[in-house]
């Protein structure tokens, strides 16, 4: 099929990062080679401008590690692009943000472990809320619009409502409460991770709920954990589709976990055009569309609603990323999920957890 | 969340912004997390929401379509109502 137009990208310009969070996003094997160069990201933004792409986000890992993020955001202002940086705060200054507002970032978020200092930092695996909540507070004086970032899971789900608190008081405009996809480390620490039923019945209502009661104040986002759901989430409103990812090396990916199916070969931006990439390359277009799809998902009637789901999860869960995801209950494989969530402990075990070391 | 009047003196948020789609030649207002594609009455509202009465922004709307006042008054304050609770307008 003709590749559609992409609107945004995600650049993850470093893997380097102070937190060790249990559910990092960084894969669990970086390949060799150097950061891409703010000279090679300038090229990819203009590239990316050009393909279609309005919105950039600048992840990692901390960007804030990147020295010359501000060449790289003004680069991304330069093509056009509405910019983005996803931190941790660890790092942001006043000086150091002031000097990124100049080279025109747009917004910033700022991500949260918990509501409480103890917990925040258990989590981070370091000392780090305290100097979120500074952050926090420097984004607003600032005068950028506050937007927030919680991972949800087991450890922390009970506290949604002081979450919520905090949120406000900190005078947040916009709050993602994404509960934990299981991918990576993540996947790794599924075992503490991973909310039991109740757990998700009760921070369900919380924040439906909060979205009601802070509207047109500030925005509620709820990521749904998908092990509980009955269908499978539009895994990024379908493969390459509407979004791309570039990782600090350079491959360009269809998802951020993407690193997840093993026999995908990642095109790279040193070797290829980002247009041939997005248009050309057999990673791209493994997916795409809804042609590869097996049954159940090709006769379904959600078939454009949902892409067949997760092709990570298919591949990390049944070893088969050609597979519906077995989240959705119309999966030959669904008892695959059922068998995880049933074989939660209660109560939790003290978590030891696997943390990112490098 | 009060409703606009024609008094108000809305203004876009300054996390906002608007912008010209490099493959559409569209107008596009981003803003963080969000993309909204402006058809062209859309856009010409947002043109001239700079801190002046809702009031004269349709007059001067009117002037421009060459329609009465009246004729676009509910459909320009239901477009800037749903900005306003994406808090993507400054109303002083």
């Amino acid at each position: 099929m003709t590749a559609p137009r992409p609107y945004a990208l995600l650049a993850e310009v470093t893997y380097r990062c102070p937190l060790h969070c249990p559910y990092c996003s960084n894969p669990l094997q970086q390949g060799s080679g150097s950061e891409l160069t703010s000279a090679e990201w300038a090229r990819v933004l203009e590239e990316a401008a050009a393909l279609g792409v309005l919105q950039v986000g600048f992840s990692g890992g901390e960007p804030l590690a990147r020295h010359d993020l501000g060449e790289v955001i003004a680069a991304a202002r330069a093509a056009g692009l509405f910019t983005n940086v996803l931190t941790s705060g660890v790092g942001l200054m006043a000086t150091r943000l002031a000097e990124l507002r100049s080279s025109g970032l747009d917004s910033i978020q700022l991500s949260l472990q918990a509501d409480e200092t103890n917990l925040a930092d258990s989590i981070a695996g370091t000392r780090a809320h305290l100097i979120k909540l500074d952050a926090a507070r420097l984004i607003k004086e600032a005068g950028l619009p506050l937007s927030l970032n919680v991972v949800l899971h087991r450890q922390n789900l009970d506290r949604l409502p002081q979450i919520l608190s905090l949120a406000e008081e900190l005078g947040a405009q916009r709050l993602e409460l994404a509960n934990t996809q299981y991918y990576g480390w993540a996947l790794k620490n599924r075992a503490h991770l991973l909310p039991t039923k109740s757990q998700v019945d009760t921070a369900r209502a919380v924040a439906e709920a909060a979205q009601k009661r802070l509207a047109g104040r500030m925005d509620v986002f709820y990521v749904l954990p998908d092990y509980y759901e009955t269908r499978p989430k539009p895994c990024l409103a379908g493969w390459g589709r509407r979004y791309l990812t570039v990782n600090p090396l350079g491959d360009v990916l269809p998802c951020p976990t993407a690193f997840s199916i093993p026999d995908l070969a990642l095109p790279n931006v040193r070797q290829h055009s980002l247009q041939w990439i997005w248009t050309e390359s057999e990673a791209f277009n493994r997916f795409r569309g809804t042609a590869w799809m097996p049954e159940p998902c090709q006769s379904c009637d959600r078939r454009e609603i949902d892409f067949g789901g997760c092709r990570c999860q298919a591949a990390l869960l049944l070893g088969d990323a050609t597979a519906t995801d077995p989240v959705c209950t119309l999966s030959p494989r669904h008892q695959v999920v059922d068998d995880i969530v049933s074989s939660l402990q209660d109560p939790a075990p003290v978590p030891t957890w696997e943390m990112r070391a490098f | 969340m009060t409703s606009l009047t024609l008094q108000n003196r809305p203004q876009l948020a300054s996390h906002a912004r608007i912008q010209t789609d490099r493959v559409t030649g569209q107008t596009v207002l981003l803003f963080p997390e969000g993309i909204l594609e402006l058809n062209e009455t859309s856009g010409a509202i947002l043109e001239r929401c700079n801190g002046r009465p809702i009031a004269d922004l349709i007059a001067d709307l009117a002037q421009h379509y060459e329609v009465p006042d009246s004729e676009l008054q509910a459909d320009v304050l239901e477009f800037l109502e749903d900005l306003h609770r994406r808090q993507l307008l400054r109303v002083p």
